[in-house]
């Protein structure tokens, strides 16, 4: 799949260095603010600002857990790390925090625009499968209550394919997925008790 | 006694591009001579010429020539996009500034190089914003295979299609070749309703006329139901075109003729003005500070600029009008005139002029 760039929103999007004062901070806030962003930034403490940030660049040389208020790669923005040091540690602590996108320093003319859209194409990238991972995870999870549910209805005297057809379609008529519907039909069939199952409506 | 300050000039004299960077050498040469006989000025500039031939791999050599052996740190020069990003890391190495006179394709904002002449928010997306209704949006894009070409059809592509418009193709050809055929063929089949021209030189003038030719035989293909629109053509390429020429369509910030401030001179074409107001504006910012001669650009925007400088000092472009204008009987007459309108290198500040993505003209 060919995936086309956004170029339109990033003017007026916020940008966080996480870096303390050096000449490659000066090079990286003279682009971003050529690419139309609100620069702004902080060392070693990002304080409560580093929520509202949409970009943060961070210092991959002296960066350290303790200054990002989320758990490693849980970023809620796109990271790109400000790397010196090219030391596997530290390429590893980078990763590790989350880091989408790098700049080597020091910090030139140029790279910054290429960082910001790779950056944020990643952070799109691995919250869209997150969240397609969770939402499998948590179907993986239900199998139990699927099994359980067409087991119930089954011992309604259908066989099991037609008990879970049936299932699909109390699905599709509330409009929820197969595991809520599960969790649905044993709420109602096993705390009324085997016999209150002549009540459920075909 | 007058400060001597060279300066660089680095244009290409011969190759597919000569016509373009003669007007910008002329302007150039000019504004120095203009500068010099100045006597209210403190300033001289002695011009220092390399000439790369059209050779793209000696725009970096002729560039760090100029910075090592002369005491030139600006050099107006450059046409084509290819060559400025030659030149830049050089700039960055040397300490230099480069002031380019041509139109570009956006999205670079170098601390090391002042855009004089227009990007895509002062010229493409205009003259689509404009076209676009008088025409309809079925697009044919056409360019030669480098960045300028394919960031300018890109650009447009984005646009038509968030008018709802159609792209019936894209073609490129590499730089100077002559084999038009296949685009010509395809946009006689698909019958476009305008063509964007991004090709460069001989391609250019071989298409335009096959071009022309065509509207001979098929008047759909004529200027008042499918013209060929252009964000770099200038009056300094109309005697390669001839005839063909009648009914092009083009978007600039200057076209001969058009009224300036009293006192500017009248240029030949927007490359000339462009190069001319490089010299002028460097002129002004060196003009009466002793010790300016080596400083740096963010220095001399940061604490020279007064009221008259049209440059920003955050992108390094220049706030420019924005004129289309259509070849008749060999001019350029201007048929659309917008206000001036500050470069917007990576369309993040000029919000209204885009389309919304997504919207759709119901009908």
């Amino acid at each position: 799949m060919k995936r086309r760039i956004r170029i339109q929103n990033l003017g007026g999007a916020g940008a966080l260095i996480l870096h303390r004062p050096h000449p490659s901070v000066q090079n990286l806030a003279r682009q971003l603010t050529a690419i139309g962003l609100a620069v702004s930034t902080a060392w070693p403490d990002p304080g409560p600002d580093i929520l509202a940030a949409d970009f943060l660049f961070f210092d991959a040389d002296m960066g350290h857990d303790a200054q990002f208020p989320w758990e490693p790669g849980g970023s809620p923005m796109p990271m790109i790390a400000l790397i010196g040091s090219e030391a596997p540690g530290r390429v590893e602590w980078a990763l590790g925090i989350g880091a989408h996108a790098q700049i080597l320093k020091p910090v030139g003319d140029s790279g910054v625009y290429s960082a910001l859209l790779i950056a944020r194409d990643a952070f799109d990238a691995r919250r869209e499968l997150s969240a397609r991972i969770a939402d499998l995870q948590a179907r993986l999870d239900d199998r139990k209550s699927v099994v359980q549910a067409v087991t119930l209805l089954a011992s309604r005297g259908m066989t099991e394919a037609d008990a879970y057809d049936e299932l699909r379609q109390m699905a599709m008529r509330w409009r929820i997925t197969v595991e809520a519907a599960a969790h649905r039909v044993i709420a109602r069939l096993a705390e009324g008790g085997e016999g209150d199952g002549r009540r459920h409506s075909r | 006694m007058k400060r001597r300050i060279e300066i660089g000039l680095l244009f290409s004299r011969t190759g597919s591009y000569a016509l373009l960077s003669q007007a910008c050498r002329d302007g150039a040469l000019a504004a120095i001579a203009a500068v010099n006989a100045d006597a209210g000025s403190d300033i001289t500039f002695v011009p220092v010429e390399r000439d790369p031939g059209g050779n793209i791999d000696l725009y970096g050599p002729y560039c760090e020539e100029i910075l090592r052996d002369t005491s030139a740190r600006h050099v107006i020069g450059c046409i084509t996009s290819w060559s400025r990003k030659e030149v830049i890391p050089t700039l960055e190495k040397a300490g230099g500034t480069l002031w380019y006179p041509a139109p570009y394709e956006g999205f670079e904002s170098s601390d090391r190089v002042v855009y004089m002449h227009a990007c895509p928010n002062q010229h493409l997306l205009p003259l689509l914003d404009w076209a676009l209704p008088r025409y309809g949006r079925r697009a044919y894009l056409t360019g030669s295979n480098y960045i300028w070409g394919w960031e300018i059809n890109r650009l447009a592509r984005e646009t038509v299609m968030a008018a709802a418009g159609e792209v019936l193709g894209e073609r490129y050809l590499p730089i100077g070749s002559p084999d038009i055929g296949r685009m010509i063929e395809e946009i006689r089949i698909t019958r476009p309703d305008f063509i964007l021209n991004s090709l460069i030189g001989r391609s250019q003038y071989r298409f335009l006329a096959a071009y022309h030719q065509l509207g001979q035989s098929d008047p759909h293909f004529r200027p008042a139901i499918c013209p060929v629109l252009s964000c770099n053509l200038t009056e300094c390429e109309l005697p390669a075109i001839g005839a063909a020429a009648e009914g092009l369509i083009a978007a600039g910030p200057y076209f001969r003729g058009v009224a300036g401030p009293a006192e500017a001179p009248a240029f030949g074409s927007s490359f000339e003005a462009a190069a001319h107001d490089a010299v002028t504006e460097l002129a002004r910012l060196l003009a009466h500070r002793p010790g300016t001669e080596t400083a740096g650009l963010t220095e001399l925007l940061g604490t020279g600029r007064d009221a008259a400088c049209t440059i920003d000092p955050e992108t390094h472009h220049r706030t420019l009008p924005v004129l289309i204008a259509q070849s008749r009987g060999g001019v350029f007459e201007v048929i659309e005139r917008r206000a001036e309108v500050a470069g917007d290198p990576y369309l993040s500040r000029s919000g209204p002029a885009r389309p919304a993505p997504g919207l759709r003209v119901v009908s």
